[in-house]
């Protein structure tokens, strides 16, 4: 019940994880939209600043330069009134893109002239404490008037003629409320530009992503491609961009392994097809044959005992393909327990010990290790190895067996005869199932055919590997090496 | 001796009927695991022989009914399944053997007169058949008088046949007694050891006593040949 709430909880769990997982597409598109957004803000960010700060300089400029204008005039025409009034009250006027006024306040505070309508406007009291006459002029403050309008203003005194001691207050105002509707104007735009450009931008960067991807798109198409029926196809790695080129090859390695155990498979249930087809024969020629007359019974007899001898040929086979089909389930388990490998070896010679001795061959074991290993599992190897090379030594030739523990933790059990040996031709395929190296010689040779396969199934079982060494003319080795820990 | 056997497969069941009955068993026969059950309950058997997979009722269950009601009667399971888990859910369940499928009728036989020979059982210290005598404490074998110079596995071999004559033993059988192999070959071996054993046994003597049962294993027996199973 709770392995299955936690199954439940890993599915959907997963399911999630699928439905959030982005498209490399999807991804690259944000990433490229961000990273245009990021550079699109701050650039409007420094041109806004930009504009801001020249707009205000210019302002002030132009208060400061109207400042200097009108103490000119009250200090080097005093007595010419006309023109102070010329430039107090008609100049503000004359500018066509901003109102400009201008006030002269004497030192008791009476107005003495002003730019008409300005009293209204902007009273004294809300402009800056004007600058000393030898001062330098102060910042101007920006006043926002009940009418929502935005002024710009600056005061400051002013000497009345070379020597004459009583100054004059200047106070200026310039309406800047255009300036802010052009950068109110501006800042609209902009964020415009922005949207427009982020929008651009993701479209683009979709675009581009879409096309960097499709090689991999093509890739899995060619994959795609590739059936059972179809394993001989490849995605040829030259093909492709540098850095799917790994992938490709090792799709390719894997397709390599996958036809050969495809084509080890196909051959495996022909094989056993077969040895199958062969026995069944028998079974059944020889009871029709015997059934089709009359006979005495100790004919009848003869083929049932001929079919036992089949039956049990055919009984073993299933004994060893079952033992090989457990031994390459994920489940499979053995039991180690350490003992004498040596001792193993003796009571697996003494069992062929008749057999040896009846072919003239002289079996000898020697070396010394304690081995870790399924005891029962390594009697078998070794018995299976001892067998085959007693078919394949003539009279008076050896099988020596020699234990030896390696500089590696490791114990190497070798079997080497002085044998016809194998055709090398045959190596690749020695240890697939019902493979016989002599199948052309006598086909039926004693023994399954699985012989060598099942020593195989016991050295993966163990972890560890089995090789053949053929000396032409010489003699055939066969290494078996346990590592001591798995 | 009463055997009950509970097996679906009609074919099965028929020849271990038969094979059994004439090796002087008492037989009962059932195809269903619910009768198994009532019948192991009820009657006064030796040993019940139950397949693994049955209709109706599995067999694991039929085992659990037999030892609840008390009762000892040992089990011998056959089983299609190789599983090692099976094997030892059987065993942990009480059945004394089991036996995978294909099987010879040999080896059942043994395992059958194998686990009803549990117990008491006194292993005696001189065998005799016919002229053969084997004395099992010196290790020692003779023949007519005449010392057999015998190997120490030639001598187990010999013991093996001799302790249980009539017998048939399979190669199966005999590569694990004697030797320890307890793992199907595909050599000849046994075959080897047998025939070299004749050589010093049975050659120099008129009566054989080893013989071959074609198809099936040895037998070591003191009457002339009479190769009925």
């Amino acid at each position: 019940m709770s392995s299955k709430g936690a199954q439940q909880t890993t599915a959907s769990r997963a399911a999630w994880q699928s439905s959030w997982s982005w498209s490399i597409t999807g991804r690259l598109t944000v990433l490229y939209t961000c990273s245009a957004l990021a550079i699109l803000v701050l650039s409007t960010i420094f041109l806004y600043w930009v504009l801001v700060s020249n707009v205000a300089k210019g302002g002030e400029q132009f208060l400061s330069d109207k400042i200097h204008v009108l103490r000119m005039i009250l200090r080097e025409r005093p007595n010419n009134p006309e023109a102070l009034e010329e430039e107090v009250k008609w100049e503000g006027t004359a500018l066509h893109f901003a109102r400009y006024d201008a006030r002269i306040v004497d030192a008791d505070g009476h107005i003495l002239t002003e730019t008409p309508g300005m009293s209204a406007m902007l009273p004294a009291e809300v402009f800056p404490a004007p600058s000393g006459v030898a001062e330098e002029l102060g910042d101007g403050l920006e006043w926002r008037s009940p009418d929502r309008r935005t002024y710009l203003l600056r005061a400051a005194w002013a000497e009345v003629g070379r020597f004459s001691g009583t100054p004059r207050l200047l106070q200026v105002a310039l309406d800047v409320s255009q300036a802010d509707e052009l950068l109110h104007d501006y800042r609209r735009k902009l964020a415009l530009v922005l949207f427009v450009g982020t929008a651009c931008a993701a479209g683009a960067g979709a675009a581009v992503a879409r096309q960097g991807m499709h090689p991999l798109r093509a890739i899995t198409e060619a994959a795609q491609r590739i059936t059972p029926t179809r394993l001989r196809e490849r995605i040829d790695p030259a093909r492709w961009p540098k850095e799917l080129t790994i992938l490709a090859t090792a799709f390719d390695e894997m397709l390599t392994r996958l036809e050969d155990s495809f084509t080890r498979l196909a051959q495996f249930a022909a094989d056993l097809a077969h040895e199958l087809r062969t026995p069944i024969n028998n079974l059944m020629g020889e009871a029709e044959v015997v059934l089709s007359r009359a006979r005495p019974p100790h004919e009848y007899r003869q083929v049932l005992e001929s079919s036992l001898e089949e039956y049990a040929r055919l009984s073993q086979m299933i004994d060893s393909l079952l033992f090989l089909a457990r031994a390459d389930s994920a489940e499979a388990r053995i039991e180690r327990s350490q003992f004498d490998a040596v001792q193993a070896i003796e009571a697996v010679r003494e069992f062929h010990e008749a057999v040896a001795e009846e072919q003239g061959v002289e079996v000898t074991c020697h070396g010394k290790a304690v081995v870790n290993t399924d005891p029962m599992l390594f009697r078998r190897a070794v018995s299976n190895l001892l067998s085959n090379a007693l078919q394949y030594t003539s009279r008076g030739g050896r099988v020596s067996i020699a234990v030896e523990q390696t500089a590696d933790h490791a114990v190497d059990v070798r079997v080497s005869d002085t044998g016809s040996g194998i055709d090398s031709a045959h190596l690749p395929r020695i240890f697939d199932r019902f493979y016989r190296a002599d199948r052309a010689r006598s086909p039926h040779a004693s023994g399954t055919g699985l012989g060598l396969a099942i020593v195989k199934s016991i050295m993966t079982l163990h972890n560890g590997t089995i090789t053949i060494q053929i000396e032409p003319a010489k003699g055939t080795t066969v290494t078996l090496r346990f590592p001591l820990r798995h | 001796m009463r055997l009950l056997i509970v097996e679906d497969e009609q074919k099965t069941a028929a020849y271990l009927h038969k094979g059994l009955s004439e090796n002087g068993f008492v037989v009962d026969v059932t195809d269903r695991g619910e009768e198994g059950l009532c019948l192991a309950r009820t009657g006064e058997y030796d040993l019940v022989i139950l397949d693994v997979m049955l209709p109706e009722r599995d067999s694991w269950s039929v085992i659990a009914e037999i030892r609840r009601s008390g009762k000892q009667t040992p089990v011998l399971f056959l089983t299609a399944r190789d599983a090692v888990q099976d094997r030892v859910k059987g065993l942990e369940l009480g059945a004394d053997d089991y036996l995978v499928k294909p099987f010879a009728f040999s080896e059942l036989l043994a395992r059958v007169r194998s686990i009803l020979r549990r117990g008491p059982a006194r292993q005696p210290e001189l065998l005799r058949i016919v002229d053969l005598e084997i004395d099992l404490l010196r290790h020692k074998a003779t023949r007519g008088g005449t010392r057999l110079d015998l190997t120490p596995k030639e001598f187990a071999l010999l013991s093996l046949l001799a302790r249980r004559t009539g017998e048939v033993f399979s190669r199966t059988l005999i590569a694990e007694q004697v030797w320890d192999m307890n793992f199907c070959s595909d050599t000849n071996v046994v075959d080897v050891a047998v025939r070299r054993l004749r050589g010093k046994v049975d050659d120099s003597f008129p009566t054989k006593l080893i013989q071959t049962v074609r198809g099936v294993g040895y037998v070591l027996e003191g009457r002339s040949a009479d190769n009925s199973l």
